[in-house]
């Protein structure tokens, strides 16, 4: 054991050091994002939820629960990542990273960490908070773990790579703002797509955070618009698609290094 | 026998016309091209001995910075081999040689001096304990305990200058390369940062020192080549320079040269 950590030294200061800058700036990296999404399970799921009819015999308040943590976790892994890639490479302090005695996984794997960090600190809190409020259950705890697993690959993956194209902190913002946040509203966070017409509902399938959304509620109310082998498998098919873009740049060094 | 500290053999970089690289070519004070890319260097050969304090010298541009990157493995070289104590320079053993403090000040903004130096040594594959008896030294040494708890940011521009070299320290490397370590440093932190530099150089340590201080070269260097365009035009030692350009002081000795040829 002590011999692998002594091999791994690199990989693991380099986690220690993204773990650490989420943690430093908690109130904005953990804290905010819970209050925002708890603010929706309150506001929509306690207020308003009492005039909307459950959903597939799922109590409104409840329903809500499981695509709004996919969706805080969802962003919390992009976001920090780009942000914390983007900002070691404007400030040049990757380099200190890529001269290092460390090989190209390495890098990319403890790159990554922070925003896992992150999405886990604000999925097990919101968790904590939306069980103290609704009765959400865990009907499939092990779909849920993997489920998890999955988001958290896919996106982690995917603020790496944004955060080494980006050339300005809007493009970093940009996929968060632009692409994740529309799409995990009109992927069913707030809505089973079965009420929807069509071709709403048809379109709704061709949305890759539709089917992340419907797995991880499979997990919490084993319900989901589509099947969970196949929410699974197109989320999980996302998920290798990113590590094999951002394990390219890394492997290759092309636009991080000139 | 001893393998050189530093093998470079028909190193060439082009930088290709993108944004990325011409925003690193603006870095490295090369002219930016409209199109077509940049050779910053072509058939580039440099041997530096083991022990040796090597200054390298050239105008803006002329190729000093994408050298050191190259050896250090921050930019894609276009051709050439690079050996650092008779490794290829991108193997783990030869990165975890070479210690590099750059002109620009790029420290970590979201950590402490203290963390800076310990993060360092964990990336360099040091132990726990290891990096803090050395980070300890390293704080004594450059004057920064009292600024431990301190982070980057709010250091001032003195300050930062020695984390930045404490940092490329940090892990004991045999090969330190210090690209332009003085700029912009008041006359008093450079004589102290000339004695430290001067004392590594006394233990072993061999080192790549660029600088635009024509006298730092002189004071410091045992051997000095003057580079231009990315070639090399000549080597020798600051008195060989002066006899072979006719010249009474390095500053003539590297002006003639720049205008030769």
């Amino acid at each position: 054991m002590s011999a692998l950590v002594a091999r791994r030294r690199g990989l693991l200061a380099l986690a220690a050091r993204e773990a650490d800058r989420v943690l430093k700036l908690w109130s904005q990296t953990i804290a905010a994002p819970v209050l925002a999404s708890f603010l929706f399970i309150v506001v929509f799921g306690l207020s308003l939820g009492g005039r909307i009819r459950g959903i597939g015999g799922v109590e409104y308040e409840v329903f809500i629960v499981p695509g709004l943590i996919a969706m805080a976790m969802a962003q919390a892994a992009y976001s920090n990542n780009s942000s914390s890639v983007f900002q070691a490479r404007a400030d040049r302090y990757i380099n200190d990273v890529l001269s290092a005695p460390m090989r190209p996984w390495e890098v990319n794997l403890g790159l990554a960490f922070g925003g896992v960090v992150r999405a886990l600190a604000i999925g097990g809190a919101l968790l904590v908070l939306a069980i103290t409020v609704t009765d959400v259950p865990v009907r499939q705890p092990l779909v849920l773990a993997l489920a998890v697993a999955i988001l958290l690959v896919l996106f982690a993956s995917l603020g790496v790579v944004v955060g080494v194209y980006a050339e300005t902190w809007d493009q970093a913002g940009f996929v968060n703002n632009i692409v994740i946040l529309p799409l995990s509203f009109l992927g069913g966070v707030f809505y089973s797509v079965e009420l929807l017409p069509s071709p709403w509902q048809e379109i709704s399938h061709v949305n890759p955070i539709f089917f992340l959304i419907n797995a991880i509620r499979y997990g919490f109310l084993g319900t989901s618009d589509v099947p969970v082998a196949v929410a699974l498998g197109v989320t999980a098919a996302l998920a290798l698609a990113c590590v094999a873009w951002s394990a390219t740049i890394f492997r290759s060094g092309r636009r991080l290094k000139a | 026998m001893v393998p050189n500290a530093l093998s470079i053999r028909g190193l060439t970089k082009r930088y290709d016309d993108t944004r990325a690289d011409r925003r690193r070519m603006l870095r490295n004070h090369a002219a930016a091209p409209s199109t077509g890319g940049f050779l910053a260097v072509e058939d580039f050969d440099l041997e530096i001995e083991a022990g040796s304090f090597f200054g390298l010298l050239g105008p803006n541009g002329a190729g000093k910075t994408t050298i050191i990157s190259a050896v250090c493995n921050l930019i894609r070289v276009t051709a050439g081999e690079i050996d650092v104590f008779g490794e290829p320079h991108d193997a783990l053993d030869a990165r975890r040689i070479v210690g590099l403090a750059e002109q620009d000040v790029n420290l970590d903004r979201f950590l402490d001096v203290e963390e800076t130096l310990l993060f360092h040594g964990g990336y360099f594959g040091m132990s726990r304990a290891e990096a803090r008896r050395r980070a300890g030294e390293m704080m004594d040494v450059f004057d920064l305990r009292a600024k431990a708890g301190v982070r980057a940011p709010k250091l001032s521009g003195g300050m930062r200058r020695r984390l930045l070299l404490a940092r490329a320290l940090m892990h004991e490397p045999r090969l330190v390369i210090l690209d332009e370590p003085t700029a912009g440093v008041d006359f008093e932190l450079r004589l102290e940062l000339w004695r430290y530099i001067r004392r590594l150089h006394d233990e072993g340590a061999t080192i790549l020192l660029t600088t635009h201080y024509l006298e730092e070269a002189d004071e410091l260097c045992e051997e000095i080549a003057l580079i231009r365009g990315g070639h090399l035009i000549a080597r020798d030692s600051a008195d060989g320079l002066r006899s072979s350009y006719d010249a009474d002081s390095l500053a003539d000795a590297y002006v003639r040269a720049m205008g030769s040829g």
